[in-house]
């Protein structure tokens, strides 16, 4: 009866599905700015500049929540960039069979916890633990936020990482190992530079899951819209982004020049957290599987 | 890559099956229902009150959000919600956004907004403040418990969001207006529950409740003014002496009809009182 070939099938299927995830980014984005438009034109550059968020008064001033946002992505980041790699290397190259598997399924496993887990086990143990540890009046602080988040991430950084250095052919170790270098210096001077694209692809995945996390930030990071005295005391509330559209979206609702800027708000956070997955995902498409190569090594 | 395919394609069918299902998906919906959204303060009495109307109208399905006054009027104004829980005025503001929104206002009890502090604070000696106390407070002037007659610990600052029907009443009798930007501040915090956890669980904090909300871990302040000390309780709410005690609401758009008036009249029998009552509010006589 039918004479579609099964390829053109799964081509029109895959092709279709295709349109419709791109329609619904470029969407998004027609959305987000036309919404936004409207304080733009009221607040010009004091938008990005303006420290002032005053709802009664229709004052948008969007930079500590800027600020909040760059804070602890940053936090976040040296957090986990250590550990992840870290870890990562341990799995790819020092742990082998069972345990290997099990260390890594775990940590995928962790990656996919949801935010809500993590920011409930970050009001009931993490605040706390901040605040007696670092001898705060309150322990829900932009550090705290920062801090929940660099665990967020770090699983997915060190899963990817992983990957990544797993995806390296076998045989550049055992060169390695033939010129005479020990295990250590072959990660070192091998291993990591090889599959540097790999993990700076994982990290900017990470980073965008960072900036784009909403609810376990909202429930530490305080949600006061002023920038820390001095700019650099993260041991203070704050606010990022999301935690701002969590607490006002509902509020807001589609109405006056208050839901303008957090669309505004919306536009900053999907522009930049399109632009890091983007970049990521290029820069990882030069790493590809190549088992079987190791196969021929080790086998 | 093959899993990335089967993604796509999983993703694809879903979204498509999703398109063709949601228009189909409501006719079968036959149960009337009643959408509530707003105060945190409202809440319990909404809740406790669509159970047990639920149970006796088993036809009849009722959802109850927590968002905050603001959200109550907002999501009436646009007919996100048949009935706003709203614990303070609808503010000119809000009635700009929606001139061709004729709100009904039903007012069901009264209460009070208290400052509240840590429990630690309390027992610290810190039991009464005034006006100008708590507006030092949250303008950032007085920074320190003992500046008040408490312990040598820095006050922590407990802010609300702007929109909140709690924040609303109380900042209007300190400041006198309802929406100051509160300079003082440390933390914002939002639902009711949300500002106890975070006073319960410092040792040095201020922050501002319904006096249902009351508890061992945060306490109620005495307002001291013209040389007397009013505790915020349901008897100086019922004559009158609490300063800072409001009206708590339902709105609806334009009067309520059908099964909404029945709910709402529920609410105002005498079962619906003994829930307020129970929920810590004073039911109107």
């Amino acid at each position: 009866m039918f004479h579609l070939n099964k390829d053109r099938a799964a081509g029109i299927v895959l092709g279709t599905s295709f349109l419709i995830t791109m329609a619904l980014a470029l969407f998004i984005l027609a959305f987000l700015l036309a919404e936004s438009l409207p304080v733009l034109r009221e607040e010009g550059l004091s938008f990005i500049t303006g420290q002032v968020w005053y709802v009664a008064g229709d004052i948008y001033g969007a930079l500590p929540m800027i600020y909040g946002t760059l804070a602890v992505t940053l936090l976040a980041l040296i957090i986990a960039l250590p550990l992840g790699i870290g870890s990562a290397v341990i799995t790819s190259e020092i742990l082998t069979g069972r345990t290997r598997h099990i260390v890594k399924s775990l940590m995928e496993m962790l990656a996919a916890i949801p935010g809500v887990v993590y920011g409930l086990i970050g009001i009931a143990l993490l605040t706390t633990s901040v605040r007696d540890l670092f001898g705060l009046m309150d322990g829900n602080t932009i550090f705290t936020a920062g801090l929940l988040l660099g665990i967020m991430i770090l699983p997915t950084i060190m899963t990817l990482s992983d990957d990544a250095m797993r995806s390296l052919p076998g045989e550049l170790r055992a060169q390695g190992r033939v010129l005479g270098l020990s295990h250590g210096q072959t990660i070192r001077r091998v291993v990591l530079p090889g599959s540097i694209k790999g993990i700076t692809g994982a990290v900017l995945l990470g980073v965008s899951r960072a900036m784009g996390e909403t609810i376990s930030v909202m429930l530490v990071i305080g949600s006061l819209d002023r920038l820390p005295t001095p700019i650099y005391n993260v041991f203070t509330s704050g606010q990022s982004i999301t935690s701002k559209l969590g607490r006002e979206g509902a509020e807001g609702l589609g109405l006056g020049l208050q839901w303008s800027a957090l669309a505004g708000l919306g536009l900053m956070l999907f522009i930049s957290v399109m632009a890091l997955t983007f970049t990521g995902n290029i820069i990882r498409g030069g790493v590809r599987p190549k088992k079987s190569k190791n196969h021929e090594v080790t086998g | 890559m093959i899993l990335k395919r089967v993604y796509t394609f999983v993703t694809g069918f879903l979204l498509v099956t999703l398109l063709v299902m949601v228009p189909g998906g409501t006719a079968a919906a036959k149960r009337a229902s009643i959408r509530v959204t707003g105060s945190t303060t409202v809440l319990p009495v909404a809740a406790r009150a669509a159970r047990s109307f639920m149970a006796a109208h088993p036809d009849v399905r009722i959802t109850v959000n927590p968002g905050g006054s603001g959200m109550g009027v907002k999501s009436t104004g646009r007919g996100l919600a048949d009935i706003g829980m709203v614990s303070r005025e609808i503010t000119d503001k809000e009635r700009a956004l929606f001139k061709d929104v004729d709100f009904n206002v039903m007012v069901f009890a009264r209460d009070a907004v208290a400052c509240v502090v840590s429990s630690e604070v309390y027992e610290g000696g810190v039991k009464r403040l005034t006006r100008e106390e708590i507006k030092g407070i949250y303008s950032g002037t007085i920074k320190n418990w003992k500046e008040v007659g408490g312990p040598d610990r820095d006050i922590f600052v407990i802010d609300k969001e702007a929109h909140r029907g709690t924040r609303h009443v109380f900042m209007e009798y300190v400041f006198g207006e309802k929406t100051p930007a509160a300079r003082g501040a440390d933390l914002v915090s939002g639902a009711n529950n949300e500002e106890q956890t975070k006073v319960s669980q410092s040792n040095s904090a201020i922050g501002m409740l319904s006096i249902a909300w009351i508890n061992k871990d945060v306490r109620g302040m005495a307002i001291a003014e013209n040389g007397k000390t009013i505790m915020p309780t349901k008897d100086n709410i019922i004559n009158g002496s609490y300063p800072i005690s409001r009206d708590l609401t339902f709105i609806t758009n334009g009067p309520p009809q059908g099964v909404v008036k029945d709910f709402l009249d529920y609410i105002m029998s005498v079962q619906g009182r003994k829930i307020i009552k129970d929920s810590g509010y004073v039911p109107l006589k």
